[in-house]
């Protein structure tokens, strides 16, 4: 079996066109190295790289003109459950203007130069309690649940065109661990429905487009590898050609694709990292780009992301993976958010602006901290670039050393969150409040007890007796 | 000194034309931080910050003057806060012209049991439930630690439908008084301006008075305060009337809380230069769009696969074509983010703020090309398909000021 970048016996593969690969340490992809996602008309993806978060096609607090001013986003990525609370959704019927212009991003006004990645549901996604059926994949959208077949799927990336389109995978989102026998169908389901994507597709590409299709991902699922070996040797043997990508679902599958020919393919990971440390990881494992939707809930949450790779050379303890922009001790500092940052939030403004618009509900606070921690990872990721450049060893090197300067979890945020809509979040026994309540009962001060405020009905009886 | 040109340590007016018809005026207005051209609407960036607009965003709709409130300020982040950092203009980080309020027109809004008495405003501080007083002396304060281009001076508010008749001239003549105490206690005169604020509710007489006194003080600027409270519009465009016909030409002259589209034109035709309001930034949040042809609710389905602009042949950041530097978003981009995604509001604020600033250009390029009566007909029969539906307090208060609608 051939392994290495096969730069010459793949020619005529999908894969070959978008993705270069520039220095690999195995020639198998099951450790970190540098590559170009080249997609046409986009600007070129160096990576290892990060995919921004869209949330129903916008990157959270970001207008599009503030996504080319002040970020250099390598891709987003969206998700087609965002858009479609009807069959006859509004998105079907844009038509893309120019002559390489997508109606995905027609419809969301997306900056022309940045891909975008489509999948069926967000990452995280929300649990469909009746879950996939055989021919059905479960979505939600903000009026609620439904469900769109594999050919409604495959239409809608056909029809949108978006510049990635990873193929529709039975993932499992009630149980962590499922049991071997639903493991062994979710693996045959998601191949059936791999192929059925692939036909449709293929069948459906019109030759009179200036707009070139989409490059498929094939997803690669949370499932033990041996379960899925057969649909693995299946997209290795059968449909390598049509695919020009894995998504992986989870990433403690990519040292078991060493024994495939998937060394050439680009790998997004759909398996949401918790920190940097968990990026690292992935990259280690030969993962090209990561999302990252944890960089949208640590701006929701106050807190400025303050690490860099490599980590700074200091030995005054553990440092901080953020700060929580809340805190009293930033109310009058001018200083930017992270000493010597070049963006656009730390240029501009300070600390002391970004915990006045914080404290004061407004808006521009979250936008400031999105510019700034989209930032922090796009220079996250040129850092692992860098030391990918001087070779794997030094690499791995500074990865090890970034985990024992930096703390392993981002500081939380002290106050509130921007409202969370339908669409963020099904709400769940037992769950707690996203927010802390705002209003509060006028007369229920009972627990300070001080002024007897207690229920009438409790107050004990003239008669001495306890209350009822 | 030019006869059309009037100085003051912080300030330079020019009145560069009149309307041969109306009585409106277009002018220049040059301020600490830089020039102002007038008729002019200003956005309320209330808490230091016009609602998710980064300034440069803000500077692209051609803004000069943003407000800030006082009342606010003063509570987050508060005015040792201000004094540290060095004012507004460096806790926002935004280098042009700002204009605060004096904080007592909140104090009637916000609060429920403010009791004004002479010495100040009393009220419970909404954090803790202090015992609060705002007096002119402290209003002024925070205003020098704000470090406002115009500041305001604190004075009693009553809603001008109010029926108490001495009440009323008690707070006007208070409002006075108050003045003097603002005057005594500003700090900068040489590089902030405080503009008095004209009081006297619904009553022409009282308003004439007030006018009188407030205009013997010579303040740089002078408002009209006390407006936009529920009055009739009737009565709302005949005590703008009654207040310009006493003010000096050579002022700038503001008529607070006003932002109707409608209502900015006939006020400048009745002499007035200067307006602010936050229903334009407002109502983009709650998804509607201001266009020359009336308010649009980007919420209804029908935008749902409009994929036209916001509004044809607007300039905005949102609207102009792609090849001019506009972003393509369409009116159903807008409709599936309505008040699901922060981003929606953010770019229909864009469009508002434009909108409402490039109303008072074309005001102030009709009244200087002396062709503002036609730009006012214009201006109606683009928002009004049938003349029989324009607003009779607009046909009536433009006929008295030579302009007639109808005809």
């Amino acid at each position: 079996m051939t392994q290495g970048d096969g730069s010459c016996e793949h020619s005529d593969m999908a894969s070959q066109r978008i993705f270069k690969i520039l220095s690999a340490a195995v020639g198998d992809g099951t450790s970190a190295r540098l590559g170009q996602l080249a997609l046409p008309g986009r600007k070129l993806v160096e990576t290892p790289n990060f995919t921004s978060v869209a949330s129903r096609g916008a990157v959270p607090h970001l207008t599009p003109d503030n996504v080319t001013r002040h970020t250099d986003l390598s891709s987003t990525y969206m998700a087609l459950e965002d858009f479609i609370e009807k069959p006859n959704a509004a998105i079907y019927e844009i038509e893309g203007e120019g002559e390489d212009s997508r109606p995905l991003h027609a419809f969301t006004a997306f900056p022309k130069e940045i891909p975008t990645i489509l999948a069926a549901r967000r990452c995280p996604a929300v649990t469909a309690p009746s879950g996939n059926t055989s021919k059905l994949l479960a979505i939600f959208t903000s009026t609620g649940f439904r469900s769109i077949s594999i050919a409604e799927y495959a239409e809608a990336a056909r029809k949108l065109k978006p510049d990635v389109v990873v193929g529709p995978a039975d993932l499992l989102h009630s149980s962590q661990a499922p049991a071997a026998k639903k493991q062994l169908r979710m693996t045959e389901r998601t191949e059936d429905w791999l192929d059925q994507f692939l036909g449709l597709l293929k069948a459906g590409t019109r030759t009179d487009s200036n707009v070139s299709e989409s490059c498929i991902f094939a997803p690669l699922i949370p499932v033990e590898w041996k379960i899925q070996w057969a649909y693995l040797r299946h997209l290795a043997e059968e449909v390598l050609d049509d695919v020009s990508g894995l998504a992986v679902y989870d990433v403690n599958l990519m040292p078991e694709l060493s024994a495939f020919k998937f060394g050439h393919l680009p790998k997004l990971s759909l398996d949401p990292p918790r920190n940097p440390q968990g990026i690292l990881r992935q990259v280690s494992l030969g993962i090209d780009i990561c999302l990252v939707p944890f960089v949208n809930n640590v701006s929701d949450a106050g807190v400025a992301l303050t690490f860099s790779f490599p980590a700074p050379k200091i030995a005054t303890g553990i440092q901080p993976l953020g700060t929580n922009m809340w805190s009293l001790e930033h109310q009058t500092s001018l200083a930017p958010l992270v000493e010597s940052c070049t963006c656009y939030a730390c240029q501009k403004h300070h600390r002391a602006f970004v915990n006045h618009l914080l404290n004061a509900k407004e808006m521009l606070g979250w936008t400031l901290l999105q510019i700034h921690n989209h930032h922090v990872l796009t220079e996250f990721f040129k850092g692992i670039r860098e030391a990918l450049a001087q070779g794997p060893e030094e690499f791995e090197a500074l990865a090890q050393e970034f985990a024992t300067v930096y703390d392993s979890e981002i500081p939380a945020g002290t106050g509130e969150r921007p409202r969370a809509r339908g669409y963020h979040f099904k709400s769940e026994h037992h769950q707690e409040k996203y927010n802390p309540r705002t209003w509060q009962d006028l007369n229920s001060n009972s627990n300070s007890g001080a002024e007897g405020t207690e229920k009438p009905h409790e107050v004990a009886r003239p008669d001495g007796q306890p209350p009822a | 000194m030019a006869s059309n040109v009037y100085t003051s340590p912080a300030l330079t007016f020019e009145l560069l034309a009149r309307c041969s018809t109306t009585r409106a005026r277009a002018s220049n207005l040059i301020l600490p931080h830089g020039p102002v051209q007038l008729p002019m609407f200003m956005p309320v960036a209330t808490q230091a910050s016009l609602k998710g607009l980064t300034p440069e965003q803000l500077e692209e709709t051609n803004c000069q003057l943003c407000l800030n409130n006082t009342y606010h300020l003063g509570l987050k982040p508060g005015q040792e806060v201000l004094d540290t950092i060095g004012g507004a203009h460096k806790l926002q980080g935004w280098n042009r012209n700002i204009l605060t309020d004096s904080g007592g027109f909140q104090m009637v809004s916000l609060l429920k049991l403010a009791t004004i008495t002479e010495e100040g405003v009393r009220f419970l501080s909404p954090h803790d439930g202090s015992p609060m007083l705002l007096t002119p002396e402290h209003s002024m304060s925070l205003q020098n630690s704000i470090g406002s281009d115009i500041m305001m001076q604190l004075d009693d508010v009553l809603v001008t439908t109010s029926p108490d008749h001495a009440r009323m001239r008690l707070a006007m003549e208070r409002s006075v008084r108050w003045l003097d105490r603002c005057i005594a206690a500003h700090k900068n005169p040489d590089r902030q301006n405080l503009f008095c604020i004209i009081q006297g509710g619904l009553d022409l007489e009282m308003r004439r008075e007030c006018c009188r006194e407030m205009v013997a003080r010579d303040t740089p600027g002078i408002a009209i305060g006390g407006l936009s409270g529920g009055e009739a519009k009737e009565e709302f465009c005949e005590v703008v009337e009654a207040c310009t016909a006493l003010l000096p030409d050579l002022k700038p002259r503001y008529v607070m809380g006003i932002g109707f589209p409608e209502d900015l034109v006939v006020s400048v035709a009745l002499g007035a230069d200067m307006f602010d309001c936050v229903w334009p930034t407002r109502t983009a949040r709650f998804g509607a769009a201001i266009t020359r042809h009336g308010v649009y609710n980007m919420r209804n389905a029908k935008y749902a696969k409009d994929f036209g602009v916001i509004e044809e042949g607007c300039g905005c950041k949102c609207c102009r074509p792609k090849s001019e530097g506009g972003l393509g978003v369409t009116r159903a981009f807008i409709h599936h983010n309505a008040s699901k995604e922060t981003v929606s509001a953010h770019l229909l604020t864009i469009h508002n703020v434009w909108y409402q600033l490039n109303l008072m250009r074309e005001v102030r390029e009709s009244i200087l090309a002396d062709r503002f009566p036609e730009y006012i007909k214009e201006f109606f029969g683009n928002l009004y398909a049938d003349p029989k539906d324009y607003p009779s307090w607009a046909v009536e208060a433009l006929r008295r000021v030579n302009v007639d609608l109808t005809a």
